[in-house]
């Protein structure tokens, strides 16, 4: 044998991955076959009629705020109306989305304690995961439809608690994977200082915790408003129920306006808390070479 | 020896430092934030106690679910429970292979400043709308669960394409510079250097966005876009609440199901 002759390594098998791919595409076409009444022959329609309420929606973006749009009843109503009151909305839905993640705040960080291996006993931890778990697996609208409009009737409060029980869940989970995952050594100092179990939690677990949990309750925030405008179809308060009314009645302007306000608004706060949770994580030094 | 031990100057203990500005003004926008929003959703948990009679009588009801609609195969729940899933695997895949492209087109390391500037800018202007406003746009195209199939992909394409765009300006640059010098062309470093680097990551992603796609389609025919949410909208506007509560049994355990089984395959990918 010539030295010269040195021998590729065998390329590993393909099949394997084309194997998946084939399943994939055959679970997708399943999938499409079984939907009957899906129309697929208007999938064409959609690029045009889209294009067309997306144009339109444009228009009402773009005109004069002070301008009076035809076709509605009220002569004295202008864009300008139309802009106040998706703002008004749409802070009702932020205001919503605060409140219920506060509340989701408030009641997952204590229980997390009792969910989390190294501050509870077993017999703590499981039935509080698995209400971790189950409110987690409810959607909110569920939640809210069941639940919150009979307490609270139509209105934004309503919204609140459907968001804040359902946050309880993630933020609880979360929080006991922070907990769990801490350093253990400091704990291991106070408690050979002769910590009770309260200094303990109080002076090695709070601290550590604490930035990482108060950044995810913030990026919480950003999530809860999105769902608020799904709330909102329910008539469960914010954005949403006015947003449902005006585009099922093709109002396709006065819907531009308000999805202008939901898209700034929305950027606004992201980039906002994007900017605090930076700032909580990484502290003062990274945040300025950041800006 | 004990005398010298008992003579030793106590040790002076560094001042404890003062709460940062910062920290303090952090919390204090915390609470007044939080006293306007209380205010302007008028916070009050009176009707707690006020309507807990008229919560009772539906949870009373709630409590003796319609087991018919859950044990008979043809009831209204399994088709479009049928219908749920089925939208939810489409707009998974559609919209997962979608965003892989999308996202070699919004990183850096993939695409030329110009394109991926542009593309990054309107991916998040597309993340920024909830699935809800691009069904319930949709729908006024046409009813029926089409509209359902391309909201979700809209808003996969989202999801999958930010964070596997993450994933890309995070690979090992080694691979792509050797591609680089053997004078690959743009397409073949990425299908040879970035592609196998993301793969285990953009598998996870997928299996993450189908997820949150089933709890979503829940919640999507609410405004009319097929599946069980428009179960769900029926039997609430009816109140039905024996069958709303079938309804919600159903939910739960394919949510939870589907959960563990993506969790289980999520970590053997890692």
């Amino acid at each position: 044998m010539s030295p010269g002759a040195a021998k590729r390594p065998e390329p590993p098998p393909k099949w394997p991955y084309t194997a998946v791919g084939v399943a994939l595409v055959g679970i997708v076409l399943l999938a499409g076959w079984s939907l009957d009444d899906a129309r697929w022959g208007r999938l064409p329609l959609f690029p045009g009629e889209v294009l067309q309420y997306a144009s339109q929606m444009l228009d009402g973006v773009l005109t004069w705020p002070g301008a009076h749009p035809d076709g509605q009843s009220d002569p004295d109503l202008t864009y300008g109306d139309w802009w106040l009151q998706a703002l008004r909305l749409m802070g009702e839905s932020v205001a919503l989305a605060w409140i219920g993640t506060c509340i989701g705040a408030l009641f997952s960080f204590p229980l997390a304690f009792l969910a989390a291996s190294t501050t509870a006993p077993w017999f703590l931890r499981l039935p509080v995961r698995t209400f971790f778990n189950a409110i987690r697996a409810v959607p909110e609208i569920l939640l809210a439809v069941i639940v919150m409009l009979p307490l609270f009737g139509l209105n934004p409060m309503a919204g609140a608690m459907a968001i804040g029980i359902h946050s309880i869940g993630s933020l609880g989970k979360l929080t006991l994977e922070n907990i769990e995952s801490i350093d253990p050594r400091p704990v291991e100092a106070v408690t050979a200082a002769g910590a009770t179990r309260w200094q303990r939690i109080r002076t090695a677990v709070i601290p550590q915790l604490l930035p990482e949990t108060v950044a995810f309750w913030l990026y919480r925030f950003e999530v809860n408003i999105r769902a608020s405008a799904i709330l909102g179809v329910v008539s469960a308060g914010g954005i949403g129920a006015l947003l449902n009314r005006v585009l099922r009645g093709r109002e396709w302007e006065w819907g531009g306006i308000m999805l202008a306000v939901i898209i700034i608004v929305t950027i606004l706060v992201d980039q906002l808390s994007a900017a605090v949770r930076h700032r909580i994580l990484h502290g003062a030094e990274a945040t300025a070479v950041w800006a | 020896m004990t005398q010298a031990i008992l003579e030793r100057p106590k040790p002076v203990r560094p001042p404890k430092p003062p709460p940062s500005p910062l920290l303090v003004g952090g919390v204090l926008g915390a609470v007044v934030v939080t006293m306007v929003a209380g205010w302007a959703i008028d916070f009050s948990l009176a009707p707690v106690v006020e309507q807990w009679p008229a919560l009772t009588m539906i949870l009373q009801e709630v409590a003796h679910p319609e087991w018919e609609e859950i044990t008979d195969p043809s009831s209204r729940l399994w088709t479009a429970l049928r219908e749920t899933a089925a939208i939810a695997v489409i707009a998974t895949f559609v919209g997962s292979l979608i965003a892989l492209g999308v996202a070699l087109l919004s990183s850096k390391v993939s695409a030329p400043p110009a394109i991926y500037r542009v593309t990054k800018s309107g991916m998040s202007v597309i993340r920024s709308l909830p699935d809800m406003v691009y069904a319930l746009v949709f729908v006024a195209v046409v009813t029926g669960p089409l509209p359902g199939i391309l909201a979700l992909t809209a808003f996969n394409v989202g999801i999958v394409a930010k964070l596997t765009a993450e994933s890309i300006d995070a690979t090992d640059p080694g691979p792509l510079e050797a591609l680089d010098a053997a004078g690959a062309t743009r397409w073949q470093r990425a299908r040879a250097g970035i592609i196998p680097q993301i793969l285990p990551g953009y598998a996870s992603y997928v299996l993450y966005v189908f997820e949150l796609n089933i709890r979503a389609s829940v919640v999507l025919g609410a405004v009319g876009a097929g599946g069980v949410g428009q179960l769900i909208m029926l039997y609430f506007n009816r109140a039905d609440y024996p069958r709303l509560a079938a309804v919600v049994i159903v939910i739960f355990v394919v949510v939870v199901a589907i959960d563990l089984l993506s969790q289980g395959l999520r970590r053997r990918l890692r």
